[in-house]
């Protein structure tokens, strides 16, 4: 198994920027937020945050209403606990593969040397 | 720790010199990471892992940074979910792939091996960055997750 299988490229694209994280915890604590209020909080500019809120909303990570001359955002729960799901999906990959190499190399172990557990040579 | 690193350990109960094999030679790296491997365990050398079935196979590059038996085993390589993957035949950079390093360690008749992969943030892809958050109780991905809780429950308050 690759363990590569399932992951949603955009999906990790979209939540793989720091400033995005940071527009995507904004939101979430304030409920919602427009570009202009958003780069307030942000050491970036207003159109700067647009192009991200547009990453986030093209991924469904956020959607997008009209208000005024302005368009209002807010996070989408679900989305949002699907890309938390992945995040801890690659941490897993790793102890998956310890524990492959774990039994491949203790089989090896014991095949050789049927004591596997004393002092490893040199 | 760099921030952005992801780090697992494992003890086994075997040499590190079989420990070494298994997790440097292309024979054994097919039985428990990909599903092809065309690398020899040598400094500089440079091949290919592929994942998926012979009908739809991705292939990767790899090139191996460091190999000390029973000590040591480095490589850069390049993989999906990432949003950009070198050809194979490209020169693997800290710009373009994630180093991944094996360090064994003698422990109590066995091995202590410890994995890390670093690279995620230099390539922008912040994958362990994010699990670095996961992990952190304190701030970041947890608490994003802890608000984002609260929120979810205002929703179905309303």
């Amino acid at each position: 198994m690759s363990g590569m299988a399932g992951i949603d490229d955009e999906l990790w694209a979209a939540i793989g920027d720091p400033t995005r994280l940071r527009v995507l915890d904004l939101l979430i604590t304030a409920g919602t937020g427009t570009a202009s209020s958003l780069s307030r909080a942000l050491p970036v500019t207003r159109q700067a945050v647009a192009k991200h809120l547009a990453v986030l909303e093209r991924t469904g990570l956020v959607h997008a209403e009209p208000a005024g001359r302005e368009v209002r955002y807010q996070v989408d729960p679900d989305q949002f606990a699907r890309a938390c799901a992945q995040v801890s999906q690659v941490s897993r990959a790793w102890d998956g593969r310890l524990r492959r190499i774990k039994a491949i190399a203790e089989a090896i172990q014991r095949s050789r040397r049927p004591d596997a557990g004393s002092s490893p040579g040199s | 720790m760099e921030v952005g690193a992801i780090e697992r350990s494992i003890f086994i109960e075997a040499a590190p010199e079989v420990v070494y094999e298994v997790v440097s030679d292309p024979e054994h790296l097919t039985r428990w990471y990909v599903d092809e491997a065309d690398c020899r365990p040598e400094p500089g050398s440079a091949g290919h892992f592929a994942f998926g079935g012979p009908d739809r196979r991705v292939a990767v590059p790899v090139t191996v940074v460091e190999a000390v038996p029973g000590v040591r085993f480095r490589f850069r390589w390049m993989a999906p979910p990432a949003p950009e993957i070198p050809p194979v035949g490209a020169v693997l950079t800290a710009e373009n792939s994630l180093l991944v390093t094996f360090d064994l360690m003698p422990q109590n008749g066995g091995t202590l091996l410890r994995v890390t992969e670093v690279g995620l943030r230099e390539i922008g892809w912040e994958a362990a960055l994010l699990e670095h958050y996961v992990n952190d109780h304190s701030e970041g991905w947890a608490a994003l997750l802890g608000r984002l809780e609260r929120y979810v429950g205002q929703l179905a308050t309303r």
